[in-house]
């Protein structure tokens, strides 16, 4: 099989949030559209991984950016000495040998990018290679998933319409206290106490979503605080440089984050 | 001095020295006054005479400056004698007698340096310039003052006096026999005092933080009573904090402010409902107080057990105080929350026994009440006097806990109504709305008060303006900004006829017809060409015979053989804020319109070519009457479209008051910042140099404006300004620098210029 290097053979640790897995179970039954929605790091990469897993799927993911053009997702013909050849790009490949193909971050690519997928997404299932004058069809397997942050986008960056519709949505959000301190605990290796105030932690930051910060601490970042005290480093000096340091640059907003954190412990 | 009285001591004195018979100088002035020194010395006593101010500014001139000698050198002394003149001259006997001693105190508050000293002279004389009539006061707390302020310090808090009271010299003795509560600020901040006005912006994002609680800091009513000023105060919607916690400096200051509202938030989350007062003693209400606070910090504690390392610094009280209440009552807090501190009194030991056994029932919070009703009875039986007038609670970080209690109908609508008018002019300031990023739909703040108030849109239900922005002013002479100084309050703008407007543009017709064609011309801006791109619209010639000879000789090729060509975008947002003070009245030579007229059809014209261009952009225009007042009209904001109602704004303008221009930039300026277009343009027009009536020194506002190009600099904003004072060249250059500010010398050509003008700077 030609994407064996995509599929994943231990099975990625997922704590399950709500009935997320189930959900994404029947929408992949139908192979319908998915879009993730959630803000950073709360886990949606994880989940793809864990469900390409347990469907036995492999998992192309394509990290979106703004130079992104259509090629780099659909191919491109290549010179080489020879002369030119056809290169399948990442989306190509999953669409032709059915593996999910994740697009993360979607809105981050232009809006003339993000068209291509239009075909695949309605009951046609088809992507044109118009530079090859191929019309390819999806294999049965292939499903398309996107991520998508409501947070952060500005009016200029934001999914048509046209687009949007073609998916169904899960919405994901930072996990309820104790399962987000299990996580964490896992993931860092930190005992559940410490585990538990960092959720605390991270909930004083969230406080701040809109009135100082743009997103409040993810449970990324609380995984890497957690690292740094497993390496040895004061709850302080951890959040500091994990959590404080990086989500702002206003001082004062720094001091009051900061003052809150100390109050958790 | 002692021996001879001084009459008999001068009359030694001639003018060319000290006579022969030095017998009358006493030892120590000779001492201190050593060969020839002596004879100045007694030349300027013989000058001080002379000139008739009278015995006691000679006396006290005589007395101190012997001291003054020891402390500072007889260099100084002889030249203070210089300054008592000046200051007899300019404001009178009085204070050139309390001079001399003040001068003494100066000596030894300034270390006996002689340097200090001498700037403390020049600074006494130019200070009697400014504000003759508060000299006397100022030399009478000057040992006082400078046990806070350096002279730097002492000259920035003396101009803020100056400065806010303007040329209004009953406001300035206000200002410095302290009846006005804004001396005691200055004195706090220029004493280098943690001010609240400092703190409060994170102050708010720690409530927020920790406790999810969103709610506007403001200082103490103006009308509080003094001791009322001493602690923080909560009540609906509102929290009060005093400006400065006198005594605490740096980071412990920081951490009380932080302690305050730590403090607070736990009885907005843990205290229930309010308690009725009823019957209930002072005491009583002091004491169940006193219980509430342990217990709601024990609660939050719970929750946040760094708290306790943030509040226990701050109870100071010892277990071998005094039987008074008051001190009782520290002894007792600290012994609630503090679990190392040793207290065998028995009225303590019983309270401390009652709260923590009922450490289960915490949660509620009739316990409050019932224990604190407990040891009410207690303490009376004890016999120790309580007075509630005097009291004020410890540690500083508790409030008044008037919050706590509900007093029926007992409060007097006259407080009500002072706190009222004292909300609406304390607008919070500017920077609060600001957290939230500027893309995101905002509606989700709008439901808070305070984030509201720098919304553009509110409703001018009265004539009235609406104070919306607190701005620092920057002083050249200190070389620093006083903070919130300036106070901008939005004017509902006047609606005029909207078909001026269009009249405008009928007549104008050529010069609309020349925008047109600019502005297609600049939309079909000339296409770059891309090169070397994966993909394009045309292949790159160079790239692809590169490949081919890559291709023939074996190599790999490059893929970059394509080009394609980009049309650049607009991506600029521009603000225009219009001077409309009071000069803009007057007609322009050789026309029938005024300059304000003027102004109008320039703006029209240029919105007209705005529009067009597709460039968003906001129209303002101010003036201003005293720092508290600078007026602002908002004509367009960004948001908005341009329309039949901003034409009827523009059409309405009228003219009035005076230009104080840094303010109103920096209130342009804030909408701008929030643009997320690359270039940001604040286009101003004025007619005159920055003024206002309370504002002497014709520098003063100059060096400010320059300040706020300076920081708008920093922040990616360009401004340019164009003159209508054909005079104005040398202040506009020195504001906005000689490339920036463009002359308009006959102002009847301002209407076609304007838009010229804006084509070449954008395009
Ligand atoms: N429910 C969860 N179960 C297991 N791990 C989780 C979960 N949620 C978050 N994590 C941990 O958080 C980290 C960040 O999650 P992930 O990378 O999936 O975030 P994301 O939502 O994809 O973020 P972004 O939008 O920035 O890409 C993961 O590496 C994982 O360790
Ligand atoms: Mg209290």
């Amino acid at each position: 099989m030609p994407l064996s290097d995509y599929l994943i053979d231990d099975e990625p640790y997922y704590h399950a949030v709500g009935k997320e897995v189930g959900h994404f179970e029947a929408a992949y039954a139908d192979r319908m559209p998915i879009m993730l929605k959630g803000p950073t790091g709360c886990g949606k990469t994880r989940f793809v991984e864990h469900m390409a897993w347990k469907l036995k799927k492999p998992l192309v993911t394509v990290s979106c950016h703004e130079d992104m053009t259509a090629s780099d997702l659909v191919g491109r013909f290549l010179l080489d000495a020879e002369g030119t050849v056809w290169h399948d790009g990442p989306l190509t490949l999953a669409v032709r040998h059915g593996a999910i193909c994740y697009l993360d971050e979607i809105v981050e690519a232009r809006q003339d990018t993000t068209v291509v997928i239009h075909s695949l997404t309605d009951d046609r299932r088809i992507l044109p290679l118009e530079k090859k004058n191929e019309v390819l069809s999806a294999h049965p397997d292939f499903q398309l998933v996107i991520s998508y942050n409501p947070g952060y986008q500005s009016v200029l960056k934001d999914l048509k319409e046209s687009t949007k519709q073609r998916f169904g949505a899960i919405d994901f959000n930072y996990p309820s206290a104790d399962v987000e301190a299990e996580i964490i605990a896992h993931e860092s290796g930190v005992d559940g106490e410490i585990a538990a105030t960092l959720v605390k932690i991270a909930e004083r930051s969230r406080n701040l979503k809109g009135h100082g910060l743009e997103e409040g601490a993810s449970t990324r970042m609380l995984i890497h605080v957690g690292q740094l005290i497993n390496r040895g480093l004061p709850l302080g000096e951890a959040c500091e440089i994990a959590l404080v340091l990086p989500i702002t640059d206003d001082p004062d907003i720094r001091s009051a984050l900061g003052s809150a954190i100390a109050a958790c412990a | 001095m002692t021996g001879p009285g001084i009459k008999d001591f001068l009359k030694v004195i001639s003018d060319n020295g000290v006579r022969s018979d030095d017998s009358y100088l006493t030892e120590a002035a000779m001492e201190i006054f050593p060969d020839t020194y002596a004879p100045r010395w007694l030349r300027a006593c013989r000058k001080l005479e002379n000139a008739g101010y009278g015995a006691p500014v000679l006396n006290a001139y005589v007395r101190y400056s012997l001291d003054v000698a020891q402390l500072v050198g007889p260099d100084r002394a002889i030249a203070l004698a210089d300054v008592v003149s000046s200051v007899a001259i300019k404001a009178g006997r009085a204070a050139a007698e309390s001079l001399s001693f003040a001068a003494l105190k100066a000596a030894e508050r300034l270390d006996k340096d002689q340097q200090r000293f001498r700037s403390w002279m020049g600074l006494m004389e130019r200070f009697a310039d400014l504000a003759p009539e508060s000299v006397g006061l100022v030399l009478d707390k000057m040992d006082e003052l400078l046990t806070k302020l350096n002279v730097s310090r002492l000259e920035a808090w003396i101009l803020a006096g100056v400065r806010s009271a303007g040329t209004d010299a009953e406001r300035r003795l206000a200002f410095f026999s302290f009846e006005d509560t804004e001396a005691d600020r200055w004195l706090d901040h220029e004493a280098g005092a943690v001010v609240l006005s400092e703190m409060s912006r994170e102050l708010k994002a720690y409530m927020g933080a920790l406790w999810n609680i969103r709610i506007p800091l403001r200082e103490p009513a103006a009308n509080a009573p003094d001791h009322g000023r001493r602690r923080a105060s909560f009540g609906p919607g509102i929290v009060r904090v005093p400006s400065a916690f006198p005594g605490f400096r740096g980071q412990q200051a920081e951490d009380l402010f932080r302690a305050v509202v730590a403090h607070i938030g736990a009885h907005m989350l843990y205290s229930g409902p309010q308690f009725p007062v009823a019957e209930l003693k002072p005491v009583q209400v002091v004491l169940i107080s006193l219980i509430e606070d342990a217990r709601v910090e024990q609660l939050a504690m719970r929750d946040f057990p760094g708290l306790r390392r943030l509040w226990v610094p701050f109870h100071i009280a010892q277990a071998t105080g005094s039987m008074t209440a008051p001190s009782l009552m520290a002894r007792l807090s600290r012994a609630l929350i503090d679990p190392d501190f040793k207290d065998v009194d028995g009225w303590i030991t019983r309270a401390r026994k009652m709260f923590y056994e009922r450490k289960d029932e915490w949660e509620d919070p009739l316990i409050s009440r019932q224990i604190g009703g407990l040891i009410g009875n207690d303490m009376g039986q004890m016999r120790v006097q309580f007075n509630a007038k005097s009291y004020v609670i410890e540690p500083p970080y508790r409030d008044d806990n008037l919050g706590l209690w509900d007093f029926g109908e007992q409060e007097s609508p006259e407080t009500q109504e002072a706190e009222q008018l004292f909300d609406s002019v304390n607008i919070e300031e500017q920077q609060d709305d600001d957290d939230a990023p500027p893309d995101r739909e905002r509606d989700e703040l709008e439901e808070n008060e305070e984030d509201d108030t720098n919304r553009m849109n509110i409703d001018f239900v009265e004539e009235d303006g609406v104070p919306v922005a607190r701005y620092p002013e920057y002083d050249y002479v200190t070389g620093r900004s006083r903070p919130e100084w300036t106070t901008i309050v939005e004017y509902a703008p006047t609606p005029g006829p909207a078909h001026m407007i269009d009249d405008i543009l009928e007549e104008q017709a050529y010069v609309v017809n020349r925008i047109k064609s600019l502005i297609t011309q600049a939309k079909v801006s000339q296409p770059q060409k891309i090169q070397r791109q994966a993909e394009g619209d045309f292949l790159d010639l160079n790239a692809s015979i590169e490949a081919m000879i890559s291709r023939r000789v074996g190599e790999e090729p490059d893929p970059n053989v394509y080009g394609r060509s980009e049309r650049r975008n607009r991506d600029l947002s521009v603000h225009v804020l219009l001077d409309i003070s009071e000069s803009t009245k007057d007609k322009v030579v050789g026309s029938n319109n005024s300059v304000l007229d003027l102004e109008r059809q320039a703006t029209a014209l240029l919105a007209h070519a705005m529009s067009g261009l597709g460039d968003p952009f906001a129209i303002a225009a101010f003036s201003s009457n005293r720092r508290e007042e600078v007026r602002y009209h908002r004509i367009k904001d960004f948001g908005s479209p341009y329309g039949a109602v901003s034409k009827s704004w523009l059409a309405g303008l009228q003219g009035g008051f005076s230009t104080r221009l840094g303010a109103a930039m920096r209130h342009a300026s804030e909408d701008l910042k929030k643009q997320l277009t690359h270039r940001k343009l604040l286009l101003v027009v004025t007619d005159g140099e920055p003024s206002d009536v309370d504002v002497s020194d014709k520098n003063y506002l100059v060096e400010d404006a320059r300040h706020v190009i300076h920081d708008l600099a920093m922040d990616g904003v360009d401004v340019f300004c164009v003159g209508l004072d054909s005079g104005g060249d040398s202040y506009l250059t020195r504001i906005f620098g000689r490339r920036n500010v463009v002359q308009i010398d006959r102002l009847e050509r301002l209407p076609e210029r304007l838009p010229m003008l804006y084509f070449r700077l954008t395009a």
